[in-house]
């Protein structure tokens, strides 16, 4: 389990002066850009704890800060090492911002740096009951589809195209309403028990695999509904 | 990205498209997804309790091209074999088949799972436990 990363735990040695240094951007004692803090994750990057509900104006703030500190136009005269450091860092930034400004990319990223969601490790898997519901809505489009195909109907048809979209539209507001109330529990759960911690992990990940369901059932309505 | 012809062949012309009666003892169905992709596959067989042979394939699987030519190629290679030969294929068989890129590699598991899925349903109906290896799949 890694322990939420700070600067003030992370032994930093500077790569020119090979001092340690207090600094996560500039080293203390010779004030060269220093290298991205092995394994410090996007949150600890803000300076953050790994919240879900973040106050988007202090990240934003945050986020020009630094990005105005490693902006590459500040090192155009510096070693090329610098050079290349404000590049790597600055690109860092700019995907932990990306990242953390959506609040469902955040979840997902959350749950990768907590071990719940690694690509490859832990194969995603649904319950059953979702992909039965899943299925029998996609079939239900498809026999909208169908009936598309064979020319009946079309005005009716578009009515249960547009019934079908403001369902799934009302499924996809009912996932996220459930994303948020488990982002809460899991911000009141932050230092807590780490069964708590899990659980709550745990019902995130099955809310983003019904969320990533729903999405697609939304988008695919909009599309048919484009073309009737 | 482009599908290769076999991919292509199986997306427009698919085999075994439809469904069997779910309640029916000789039926086994698999129900699979991947989350990541909103991809939901399902894979149904009817087996022979005397012989284990698999007589009757079908699936339905909403996903995309290299989803539906996994389990459409899924339901051609188990129609008549036996539920041991059916187990006995690998998604990588599925890969090379289809000359799958890399990213839609998760298909042809999700093919091979289906396949496991809906045998092991058919087990289940018989009253047949799976070996605890075939349960743990990946």
């Amino acid at each position: 389990m890694n322990t939420v990363p700070t600067s003030a735990e992370a032994p930093l040695v500077c790569w020119n002066c090979h001092e340690r240094t207090l600094g996560t951007v500039f080293c203390s004692s010779c004030g060269k850009l220093l290298e991205l803090p092995q394994g410090i994750d996007y949150f600890a990057l803000f300076e953050m704890p790994r919240r879900l509900w973040i106050d988007m104006s202090s990240l934003e703030q945050k986020f020009l800060q630094l990005s105005w500190k490693l902006h590459p136009d500040n090192f155009v005269n510096a070693s090329e090492q610098e050079r290349e450091l404000s590049l790597e860092r600055s690109s860092e930034l700019n995907d932990a911002y990306r990242t953390l400004r959506e609040p469902v990319a955040r979840v997902e990223y959350l749950l990768a740096i907590e071990g719940e969601r690694k690509e490859g490790e832990k194969k995603q898997q649904a319950l059953p009951e979702l992909l039965e519901e899943v299925f029998e809505l996609n079939e239900s489009l498809d026999e909208l589809r169908e009936a598309k195909a064979s020319g009946a109907d079309l005005a009716g048809l578009k009515a249960r195209l547009e019934a079908a979209a403001k369902s799934f539209q009302e499924k996809l507001g009912d996932v996220d309403g459930k994303l948020q109330a488990a982002a809460h529990e899991w911000d009141a759960a932050l230092g807590g028990e780490r069964a708590t911690r899990e659980r709550i992990m745990g019902r995130l990940n099955e809310l983003l695999n019904r969320r990533s369901y729903i999405r697609n059932l939304v988008a695919n309505v909009a599309k048919e509904l484009a073309e009737v | 990205m482009a599908y290769s012809d076999k991919v292509v062949d199986h997306y427009n012309n698919p085999r075994n498209v439809g469904s069997l009666p779910k309640s029916d003892p000789d039926v086994g169905t698999g129900l699979v997804g991947a989350p990541e992709c909103g991809d939901v596959m399902k894979l149904q067989m009817k087996i022979n309790p005397e012989t284990q042979v698999i007589e009757e394939a079908k699936f339905k699987t909403f996903g995309c091209g290299s989803a539906i030519a996994s389990s459409s190629l899924a339901t051609e290679w188990v129609k008549g074999k036996t539920v041991d030969e059916a187990l006995a294929i690998k998604n990588t068989d599925i890969v090379r088949e289809l000359s799958l890129p890399p990213v839609k590699i998760h298909c042809s598991v999700l093919a091979e799972d289906a396949i496991k899925a809906a045998i092991g349903d058919w087990k289940k109906k018989h009253g047949v436990e799976l070996p605890a290896a075939e349960k743990a799949s990946h």
